[in-house]
């Protein structure tokens, strides 16, 4: 019996193979790559259905209204910065607050309520930027994880 | 070699770097495939911790490109047809759930509209979806 029919040598290999793991690696990398940008990261919102804005489940004072109008809180392009400028002011039911106090000020003020009771009307100006209030969004976000944000008009 | 020993030739193909080929080649496939249907590009707005929305697989996918011309997955619609053109995207699907990719640039009210007509067309509630802003500006 021979092992080596081709006459190269007769010593033992002793390196690791490594091609199968390298195969198994690339195809680890392209799974990754085609898992990652298929993921959507966002914001779960709704509008009250034209029905429900006549017949409000919740009793009217106890709705939380967040104001964001387009004098208070000159926004109209993209900010350039990361969160949001400072002059931008908002109301949390009637209260001007800067954005800086609303996440604090929305986990006060829905935080204690039951789940299905946190709320957030957002009236937002039509002319603001996109941008802008969905950053207030997101805030309002950090400040209580599982409120339900429904956009409403400001009229 | 002579008949009955042990260590005899081994004639088989060795069927393993053509499976290697095979998986890389579908894998290829499996990322070009959504990136056809995904509509125009956009320049997402970028948010501090926008929430997982899962994968996109199974959602309606609005978007709306930098000029506010809406597009459903990867056709654009005209306004008065978008209702239906949202009704059509159902298909079979159990549980359709329609999400908005929006253009950081356009007005709140442009995007109202378009939700505005996502809620009329029977969906409850729809995803924004937004870049966090953390992979690229690192922590405050």
């Amino acid at each position: 019996m021979q092992f080596n029919t081709d006459g190269q040598g007769s010593e033992l290999q002793s390196e690791i193979n490594i091609t199968p793991l390298v195969d198994v690696v690339l195809v680890l990398l392209i799974i990754f790559m085609v898992v990652v940008p298929l993921l959507l990261k966002g914001y779960d919102v709704g509008i009250p259905k034209a029905s429900a804005e006549m017949a409000p489940a919740e009793a009217d004072a106890s709705q939380v209204v967040l104001k964001i109008g387009s004098d208070t809180c000159p926004v109209f392009a993209p900010p350039a910065e990361p969160g949001l400028p400072a002059n931008c002011r908002v109301s949390l039911d009637e209260r001007v607050l800067s954005t800086g106090e609303l996440a604090a000020s929305v986990a006060e003020t829905l935080g204690g309520r039951p789940a299905d009771q946190r709320v957030l009307f957002l009236a937002a100006d039509e002319d603001l930027n996109y941008e802008a209030v969905l950053r207030i969004v997101d805030l309002a976000k950090s400040g209580v994880d599982d409120v339900r944000i429904e956009f409403v008009t400001t009229d | 070699m002579r008949l009955g020993e042990t260590g005899r030739m081994n004639a088989a193909i060795n069927v393993t770097p053509l499976v290697d080929v095979v998986l890389v080649l579908l894998i290829v496939f499996m990322v070009m495939a959504p990136q056809m249907r995904t509509g125009p590009e956009v320049d997402l707005p970028e948010t501090a911790k926008p929430r997982d929305q899962g994968d996109e697989r199974g959602r309606i996918l609005v978007t709306l490109d930098e000029s506010g011309k809406l597009w459903i997955d990867d056709h654009q619609v005209a306004p008065e047809k978008f209702g239906e053109g949202l009704r059509a995207a159902v298909g079979d699907q159990a549980d359709p759930r329609v999400v908005v990719r929006s253009d950081a640039r356009l007005r709140f009210g442009d995007v109202r509209r378009a939700m505005v007509a996502i809620e009329e067309a029977g969906f409850s509630g729809v995803g924004l979806i937004a870049d966090s802003a953390g992979a690229t500006t690192g922590g405050e």
